[in-house]
């Protein structure tokens, strides 16, 4: 079976040989953006730099999908912020927003948002990476859920305090990157993306309560996923034991969550008809653990009832080659028996 | 001299003002400690602090939520603004400098301003060095201001990775500096690995992290007292 296929069956809850290995969240590593001869930092500069990073990532280390952008700027440096790429570290130092708006109504959305500040190298970059593999490999991308990408363009303390004081102002602002969300999801797909994620990892319990879940946030998820074209991934990283069942109402094809998330009540909480994705943490697992250990990890998201086994965040690119090696040795050999909502040929 | 039932009374109003996120009431009730001679380090602690504690007891109990700390905190500082001027340095019991701010490449400090908050309420002299800080930077501050507690904070998994330079930096120019690491992606384990003295989560457990050290030292400063 060809990864694109697996992948995309998998969305569909459909046969397939094997578990795929591939994520919604960033997949770029270090191996491989050395192997272009390029910075960390040069990655998120050129179609071509993401292009050739994402191919070369997938190819070196035989995963069944690619996914850009790598970074949370894209849409904020469109808007009219200014950021920072720190173009000359030698660092890994992802992009960053220095100052933010106070007030939401400063947020103005340009009309041809999706011409202006690396929105065109992004949509260079999906269209190249189809061009070459699209046959091939599933190409996912993704946003940000409209409460972060607020977050990514109000000062955070504000946003989270108008919330509980000023609700209709933030109210207005999140309806307006609904609606740019899903104007960004469906050129996504439009351009040759096979699936995509929808990032909304500042609204887990750890940060907002379950009721202001349910009466700002879900109503907005919904309405994007419901726009949107499948298959789409709904994504929340920290706390979510306690609207695990509220995101499922809102029309994913899938569910991801992070290492916060128990897993193996998830799966008992929404049955084995939803296709969960997770839940390991990247960082520990494919940088620091010892090798031999990165085993037992992938087997317990398995065990606990993952379709397919997700970093719960992007994989810091300074990853272990032998913890990458050995997260994808585990899937092939534990990855061939059937998982709760996906069954096996 | 105020009688301890009126003093009492007026800690609670404070406590209670920053519980219910009612600045205006915080505020009242700092005038009123004032006006009937409490001592102003006395309402800071065991008014706002106390009230601060409590705040941090109903987030770990999930009835509060990030946006309620944020507005007690607002509540609180409206009370220390009007309070802290009046506060004498002998009263506090505790000289200390801390320097703190958020890692290169990091732009959240919620959690980094709360802590900063908790240090300031106990009378330490914070050194804020702001978000997105150039790792050198944390030690150039440390060396300059000779404090004793540096604290570093990181959101994103992908801004972890500088506190660990950070940490190797100090310690190697300084090994008795201690050094607190707080933010999401930490896990006490990685904290160590990293050389740490201390750790917190998030921004509810770095608050509860600072309350006990603040908690401490309120028991340091009666115990000096006494």
């Amino acid at each position: 079976m060809i990864p694109k296929e697996r992948v995309m069956k998998l969305f569909k809850k459909e046969p397939i040989d094997r578990m795929p290995v591939f994520s919604g969240q960033g997949m770029v590593v270090l191996p491989a953006i050395a192997a272009c001869g390029l910075r960390f930092p040069e990655i998120h500069l050129t179609a071509e730099n993401m292009a050739d990073t994402a191919l070369k990532t997938a190819e070196m280390f035989g995963f069944d999908g690619i996914v850009v952008p790598y970074d949370m700027c894209t849409i904020p440096e469109a808007v009219g912020l200014e950021i920072s790429l720190y173009q000359e570290s030698q660092e890994i130092l992802y992009p960053t927003i220095p100052y933010k708006w106070k007030t939401p109504e400063e947020v103005v959305i340009p009309e041809d948002i999706l011409q202006k500040g690396r929105m065109p190298v992004v949509s260079k970059a999906i269209q190249m990476i189809k061009g070459k593999v699209g046959d091939r490999l599933a190409l996912g991308s993704w946003t940000l859920g409209p409460f972060t990408l607020a977050g990514q363009l109000l000062e955070l303390d504000i946003l989270l305090k108008m919330t509980m004081k000023e609700r209709a102002r933030i109210e207005g602002l999140l309806d307006r990157l609904t609606d740019l969300i899903i104007r960004v999801g469906n050129l996504y797909f439009d351009l040759g993306v096979d699936f995509m994620s929808l990032r909304e990892m500042g609204t887990g319990t750890d940060i907002l309560s379950p009721r202001v879940f349910k009466s700002v946030i879900q109503p907005r998820l919904i309405r994007i996923l419901q726009a949107w074209r499948s298959p789409k991934v709904l994504h929340i990283c920290g706390a979510t034991d306690l609207i695990i069942e509220m995101m499922n109402e809102c029309g994913a094809d899938a569910i991801s969550v992070d290492q916060k998330n128990h897993l193996d009540q998830t799966r008992k909480k929404l049955g084995n008809g939803v296709v969960l994705l997770g839940n390991f943490d990247p960082y520990n697992t494919l940088c620091v653990a010892e090798p031999e250990t990165v085993e037992g990890i992938i087997k317990t998201c398995i065990d606990a009832g993952a379709d397919a086994v997700w970093p719960g965040c992007d994989i810091w690119p300074a990853v272990k080659e032998e913890n990458l090696k050995a997260y994808i040795d585990t899937i092939m050999k534990y990855g061939r028996f059937p998982t709760p909502a996906v069954g096996r040929i | 001299m105020v009688s301890e039932d009126k003093r009492q009374e007026i800690l609670n109003k404070l406590k209670e003002g920053v519980v219910n996120l009612d600045e205006e009431r915080v505020k009242k009730a700092s005038h009123e400690a004032l006006d009937n001679g409490l001592h102003a380090y006395d309402a800071i602690m065991n008014g706002l602090a106390a009230g601060m504690e409590k705040v941090g007891e109903l987030y770990d109990r999930q009835e509060y939520f990030v946006p309620e700390m944020l507005i007690a905190a607002d509540a609180l500082y409206a009370g220390l603004d009007i309070l802290k001027p009046h506060v004498k340095q002998e009263d506090t019991g505790v000289k200390g400098q801390v320097v703190i701010g958020t890692v290169q490449g990091d732009v959240h400090d919620i959690g980094k301003n709360l802590v900063k908050m908790m240090f300031e309420i106990g009378g330490f002299t914070v050194h804020d060095l702001g978000r997105d800080v150039p790792l050198e930077k944390f030690v150039e501050e440390q060396i300059k201001t000779d404090a004793e507690i540096v604290a570093l904070s990181a959101m994103m998994t992908t801004t972890m990775m500088g506190m660990k330079k950070v940490v190797q930096m100090i310690k190697e120019k300084n090994p008795h500096v201690k050094i607190m690491l707080g933010g999401a992606p930490l896990t006490r384990d990685v904290a160590a690995l990293f050389g740490a003295d201390g750790y917190a989560e998030s921004a509810g457990n770095a608050l509860q992290e600072a309350i006990k050290m603040i908690a401490q030292l309120r028991k340091l400063g009666e115990s000096r007292k006494g």
